[in-house]
């Protein structure tokens, strides 16, 4: 296992930056050294075994740092500022995408749980892949690129309130009753950690080894209380948010996750790639894919539009809010670890979340790119 | 002096009042010019509420500005929207869009043994000394080897 995780990290690190060279994220380069490392290639030619407990453990490790690390780099301020075009089109863009999920997994027949966890995943925008293109396009300062930096951050907040909600385990009525604790001890928390700030401890880099437990604590807490583990890392970084050792514990943080703990989650993603499950995933994919884009463009587009934002401006914002990947990533691995979709089932949405998550960077650049243009052209008539 | 004494003395003792008038600020309002204006001298700049006001709010260092100034790079994985303030995509526009919020600071009655260990237990070159929410005089290396050396 440790040979496999040398190689496994060595080849994440060569495909990520060959990706990046090609101008696409780092992230589907390390999916793919997963898809290498794993079953299908260097498992059945040189019986390397990359999936194990401890790769499994390693990589949900990686998940509950990628989500302390958005919640902190988000953190509260971001929210504050969003303003109301971004709440009302963000609000659109969670509740069309969401129900464009359920509505994909209810016409494959899925039950209602099923369907409620395909939506989850459609939830959530990349920034990264949305930021590169803008920056190439030198239209970031446009209304349109502040507009769809402001929605994906919201999304990202959006998308694991929705998650906490819907997926979290128990009684409704006793579950809303835990989300509600939930939320009230992480105001508290908040509250109390922006009062004790100045506390001088004698423990040197002793804030940086009490956040990284905070976020693990606070993960623990929400498993504990029936919702997902990453609304509590998500939750514990936004808490930390407003700290001044903020840039430090991000720093940390970020080194830790960025060189081990994160590749090696999405280097399991790929590993966890079954090409069986491509055999029946047809009908999965041609209404998992269309509805994941589409119901970003619907829902984005009608919350822009509603904000004053030309028919071709807010057409722009919802085609810059297809891209998916981290946390799509993330939720349908929780989802699946959570034991909601069968085995097979597992398989094939896992595989459809891939597609997307590679379709989806794909095309994103050259669509906004198209649609942009038409913006430009239509200014200067 | 004795650098074991320079651990034992307050800020307050060794803080320069005229200090002050010639600490870098700025308002979080004025042009990114005007910063990198600053920032043309010094290495770093206090980010104030408003003109004439000295409640700090923020700095931005010659760190912040060489991302500004280097090529765009973005990190692996990207949250939030600080990887897009950009000079040359122009969403850096004021001192706002750029400057650090939340601020490690120290107080008159710390001991210069305590702002030094914070210093380096934060990475930090300069700490503002503030009462209540304003700026009174900043520690910085120069200034702590300074006073070490007898030059002020």
């Amino acid at each position: 296992m440790l040979l496999e995780i040398g190689i496994a990290l060595l080849l994440a690190k060569i495909l990520g930056h060959a990706m990046e060279r090609i101008r696409q994220p780092a992230v589907i380069g390390e999916i793919i050294a997963g898809i290498v490392v794993g079953p299908f290639i260097l498992g059945e030619f040189f019986g390397m075994k990359y999936l194990s407990p401890v790769t499994e453990g390693l990589g949900q490790i990686g998940i509950i740092l990628l989500l302390f690390i958005s919640g902190l780099e988000i953190g509260l301020d971001e929210i504050k500022a969003a303003g109301k075009n971004g709440m009302i089109t963000s609000m659109f863009d969670v509740a069309v995408a969401f129900f464009f999920g359920y509505i994909a997994g209810y016409l494959l027949g899925y039950d209602v749980r099923t369907s409620i966890a395909i939506g989850n995943i459609l939830v959530a925008t990349s920034v990264g892949i949305t930021v590169r293109t803008l920056m190439e396009m030198h239209a970031l300062h446009s209304k349109v690129g502040e507009l769809i930096l402001t929605v994906a951050v919201l999304d990202d907040v959006l998308g694991i309130l929705v998650l906490s909600f819907t997926l979290g385990r128990g009684e409704p009525a006793l579950l809303i009753a835990k989300v509600a604790l939930f939320f009230l001890i992480f105001v508290c928390v908040a509250f109390l950690i922006n009062k004790i700030r100045d506390v001088k401890l004698h423990i040197p880099r002793f804030m940086l080894t009490a956040a990284l437990s905070f976020s693990f604590i606070f993960s623990a807490l929400a498993h504990d209380l029936g919702l997902a583990a990453i609304t509590g890392s998500f939750f514990g970084g936004l808490a930390l948010s407003n700290l001044p050792q903020r840039r430090r514990i991000n720093e940390f943080v970020r080194q830790m996750g960025e060189n081990f703990f994160i590749p090696l989650f999405f280097i399991w993603v790929g590993a966890s790639f079954d090409f069986y499950a491509l055999k029946d995933i047809g009908p999965l994919v041609l209404l998992f894919i269309p509805m994941a884009l589409l119901g970003k463009i619907i829902g984005c587009s009608t919350g822009a539009r509603l904000c004053g934002f030309k028919a071709r401006d807010a057409f722009a914002v919802g085609v810059g809010m297809m891209p998916r990947m981290e946390v799509a990533l993330v939720v349908v691995t929780t989802e699946i670890t959570m034991g909601i979709f069968n085995e097979t089932l597992a398989h094939q949405v896992l595989a459809a979340t891939i597609l997307l998550v590679i379709i989806s960077s794909f095309i994103t650049p050259v669509a906004l790119k198209i649609v942009y243009k038409g913006e430009e052209n239509q200014h200067s008539e | 002096m004795d650098l074991k004494e320079l651990h034992e003395r307050k800020v307050k003792d060794i803080l320069d009042e005229k200090q002050i008038w010639n600490l870098p600020m700025i308002e979080k309002n004025a042009n990114i010019e005007e910063v990198l204006s600053i920032l043309t001298a010094r290495d770093h700049v206090w980010i104030v509420e408003e003109k004439g006001s000295k409640k700090l709010c923020g700095v931005i260092t010659e760190s912040d500005v060489l991302r500004l100034i280097a090529p765009p790079r973005l990190p692996k994985y990207v949250f939030g929207k600080k990887y897009s303030v950009s000079l040359q995509h122009g969403t850096a526009k004021k001192a706002e869009d750029v400057m650090h919020r939340q601020l490690i600071k120290c107080s008159p009655e710390d001991k210069i043994g305590e702002v030094l260990t914070r210093m380096v237990n934060s990475g930090l070159r300069r700490l503002p000394v503030v009462e209540g929410d304003e700026i009174v005089g900043e520690i910085t290396v120069h200034y702590i080897l300074q006073i070490l050396l007898g030059k002020r």
